[in-house]
């Protein structure tokens, strides 16, 4: 059955806009990938690129660093040094499924929204910022606050289109391991992100993976007939959901969101669930320290 | 199949409102989730399962509404035309006795019958009329089930191309299975089947008895033919009743008759004798025997009671029965076994029937004590056709005295009278009741009151009165026929083409019932099903 999908809300309205310089503001200063000894915005070597030299080898340094063979021929520890193209850079990755055109506000605005301001204060503090979207535009890079005006007309401009979470490991890989990854998304085939968060590790990046919550993720659902739809797959079906119906689901959806937790945690990864404001809830409050605790 | 109002199929046109109205509901509320998956995991854990259309109810109910609009439409399995009566003339003549390679025509053509009007339509209404030996009908079921159709016998007394002309029409199919013999053409009309095929055959034509009971000669001429191609010896043998005959061998030319001539001796305890041509090549062996039922020889012992005044006429009697039958006289005391009893005279307790016994003017415990006798009675009729006197003449018989008070009830062969009294009987022959091989005679006046003895037919009436107590005991039982004329000489039957069985007609049947019946039945089921 085509049932349509839900219409796509305009995320940034002019209330948003207006708002969003104090939203940055609330959202603290978000940390890039700093390197030791090694002064913010400047140019840095990094972990790949085009290979400069060596230095002395300090307690901390990475390991997988170290140059075994000047080692085997100086007797003494140094580690190689690399030019970065991007250093202190922060990747968004966005999940541009219709899955995300559910809930009230949809989770789609929010997690535009909510990218438009870790975005601002990515722009605002960091040296980079690239944002990744799997199904979508090509990688964009955007630097400088001056490019906050772009970075809001990228993210208005995303399809909604439906693309598996492994498409994005590539498009992350494009140019070098990402060095953080604000992971933003509804996450709900758990079984497609785990590979991605084990291969963004194993290349020495961070992901933080946040939720913007929606309260029918965890509440049992309005009791009566209705129809089930899945967005993505347009499959639907006819339940009864009594009070007995009710108490299964909010248990497989209790049981899901501590699944999505438990699979960050094992990765090594950050996970936050951050509650979805109202839409016309433009109040710093829920942005606040958002970047700190996203941060590691 | 027809429908008699095609028009009332418009009611199918209900079909769609009924699958309209299975659908299941549709649920008013719409939730897009991402948890598709969690949902499908709560419902898989409560065992519930997403409401749908219940597809087999559905069909039920969708094909007995079907079943019912048909049957509303009237259908009706068109009539077919054609025959649906069936006549079978089935030839039961002796001839359909003959042998072809060890199996009779007579089975062969029951087991063709048998097979085709098993493929018959039950809705055929079927009569088999047997028309050779026996006319016999079978109708229904018992034509079918070839009901106590008998063995091959006697000849074909209907024209069978007359009769199936006369029976067929455009509802009556008639069937003719004959082996061709004995008629001068096979039917023109009708279906007909040929059994049988031209053969070879010897028959015994008849058989004819000389017979000189009680004395134990026999004579027999029989008559004997051989229909073949070429002529040839042709044995015959007699068995059984007789002594040892040797058999004799008889040149015969074909279809010439010709007799041949046996003398036998009977043997004392009768039997039955079989006359049997041996001829091989024989096709049909029914009618090869003629067979005689002998009957045993009497005890050829004559015993006479007088008493004692009537002179030697009643001895001279009894000598001259024992000439003629080949007996002995014995005398009459107690304890000797006798095949006759002569009594003249006196008074004997002896019961009439009872004993074969030849009383002349005795007294016995049957009858009245003290009787009047008659002087000069005149023998006023007789019946002259009668096998006892036929031939006989009695016209000199003269009877001085007799007491017809002495004769007990019975069958009265001479009637005589007084002037002034009613004809009353002068001798009767008395049978026994129940049988017809005993019987004694009474005579209502002794020998010596008559001249009867001094007649020259005396000895004659003497060995019929004897022949007669013994009655059927004495007579030559014959147990075969001559064979039809027809059915013997089976060289040349009527061949033609055999014509198959028209396709039956079958009546229109209304098939309104069965589907209502259907239609219920869905119905049932599917209340039932859950």
């Amino acid at each position: 059955m085509g049932l349509p999908l839900p219409a796509v809300a305009a995320p940034f309205s002019g209330a948003f806009r207006a708002a969003l310089p104090a939203l940055i503001a609330a959202v603290g200063q978000p940390r890039g990938r700093t390197l030791p000894n090694e002064p913010s915005r400047s140019r840095a070597p990094g972990h790949s690129g085009t290979f400069v030299g060596h230095r002395p080898y300090a307690p901390g340094d990475d390991l997988r660093r170290i140059d075994w063979a000047a080692y085997a021929r100086s007797g003494e520890l140094h580690v190689k040094r690399f030019e970065q193209e991007e250093r202190r850079a922060a990747t968004l990755l966005l999940d541009l499924s219709p899955r995300l055109l559910c809930g009230s506000p949809q989770r789609r605005l929010a997690q535009l929204r909510l990218a438009a301001v870790l975005g601002g204060a990515m722009l605002r503090h960091l040296d980079a910022l690239a944002v990744v979207a799997p199904g979508g535009p090509p990688n964009a890079l955007f630097a400088g606050v001056a490019a906050q005006e772009g970075l809001l007309l990228h993210l208005e401009r995303l399809p909604v289109v439906a693309a598996p979470a492994a498409a994005a490991l590539p498009l992350l890989c494009q140019r070098g391991v990402p060095q953080r990854v604000y992971w933003l998304g509804d996450f709900a085939g758990l079984d497609a992100v785990a590979p991605v968060l084990a291969a963004v590790r194993r290349r020495g990046g961070s992901v933080t993976g946040i939720l913007p919550a929606l309260a029918s993720d965890l509440q049992p659902p309005v009791l009566g007939y209705q129809r089930i739809v899945d967005p993505e797959t347009g499959a639907s079906h006819a339940v009864v959901v009594d009070q007995a119906m009710a108490e299964a689901v909010a248990s497989e959806l209790a049981a899901h969101a501590r699944a999505q937790a438990l699979l960050f945690a094992q990765s090594g990864c950050r996970w936050l669930r951050w509650p979805v404001p109202a839409a016309d809830d433009l109040q710093t409050a829920p942005y606040r320290g958002l970047a700190v605790l996203g941060g590691g | 199949m027809e429908l008699l109002h095609p028009e009332r199929l418009v009611w199918l046109l209900l079909l769609p409102v009924l699958w309209w109205l299975a659908r299941p509901p549709v649920p008013r509320a719409v939730c897009w989730t991402p948890h598709s998956a969690q949902w499908q995991q709560a419902l898989a854990r409560m065992g519930r399962r997403a409401p749908r259309r219940r597809g087999l109810p559905f069909l039920l109910l969708a094909l007995a509404a079907i079943a019912a609009g048909l049957a509303w439409a009237g259908p009706v399995v068109v009539a077919r035309p054609g025959p649906t009566r069936l006549v079978v003339l089935c030839d039961g003549s002796a001839s359909l006795a003959q042998v072809h390679a060890g199996q009779q025509a007579w089975t062969v053509a029951a087991q063709r019958l048998r097979e085709r009007l098993a493929r018959v339509p039950s809705s055929v209404d079927v009569t088999l009329l047997r028309c050779g030996g026996p006319l016999l009908r079978r109708h229904g079921p018992s034509a079918r089930a070839l009901q106590d159709l008998g063995t091959p016998a006697g000849t074909v007394v209907a024209d069978l191309p007359a009769l199936a002309a006369s029976l067929a029409n455009p509802d009556t199919a008639v069937w003719t299975v004959t082996d061709g013999q004995g008629q001068s053409a096979l039917p023109a009309v009708g279906s007909l089947s040929l059994v049988g095929a031209p053969a070879d055959n010897a028959a015994v034509l008849a058989v004819r008895t000389t017979d000189h009971w009680p004395l134990p000669e026999l004579e027999l001429e029989v008559d004997v033919v051989l229909f073949a191609a070429r002529a040839g010896p042709v044995q015959l043998v007699v068995t059984g009743g007789v002594a040892t005959a040797a058999p004799q061998t008889v040149a015969l030319e074909p279809g010439v008759p010709a007799t041949v001539r046996f003398a036998l001796r009977r043997l004392p305890a009768g039997g039955r004798c079989v006359v049997q041509v041996v001829w091989p090549g024989d096709a049909l062996p029914t009618d090869d025997r003629w067979e005689l039922e002998l009957p045993p020889l009497p005890a050829p012992r004559l015993a006479v009671l007088d008493a004692g005044d009537g002179g030697p006429f009643a001895m001279a009697a009894a000598r001259a029965l024992a000439q003629e039958v080949g007996g002995e006289v014995v005398s009459g005391t107690a304890g000797t076994a006798a095949g006759l009893l002569l009594v003249d005279g006196g008074s004997t307790p002896l019961v009439p029937g009872q004993v074969r016994a030849l009383t002349f003017g005795c007294q016995l415990t049957a009858t009245a004590p003290a009787a009047e006798p008659w002087y000069g009675p005149v023998l006023t009729e007789w019946d002259r056709a009668a096998p006892l006197l036929a031939g006989l003449e009695l016209g000199e018989l003269r009877i001085a005295a007799a007491v017809p008070d002495l004769l007990p009830p019975g069958e009265v062969l001479w009637w005589g009278a007084v002037p002034g009294l009613p004809a009353a009987p002068l001798l009767v022959v008395v049978p026994a009741a129940g049988r017809t091989d005993l019987a004694s005679v009474h005579c209502a006046f002794r020998l010596v009151d008559s001249n009867l003895p001094l007649l020259a037919a005396f000895p004659q009436l003497l060995r019929r009165l004897f022949v007669r107590c013994y009655g059927s005991g004495a007579q030559i039982t014959v147990h075969s026929e001559p064979p039809p004329l027809g059915e013997v000489d089976l060289r040349a039957p009527a061949r033609g083409p055999e014509r198959p069985l028209p396709e039956f007609g079958a009546p229109a049947q209304d098939l309104r019932a069965v589907l209502l019946a259907v239609a219920a039945l869905l119905l049932g089921l599917r209340a039932w099903w859950r």
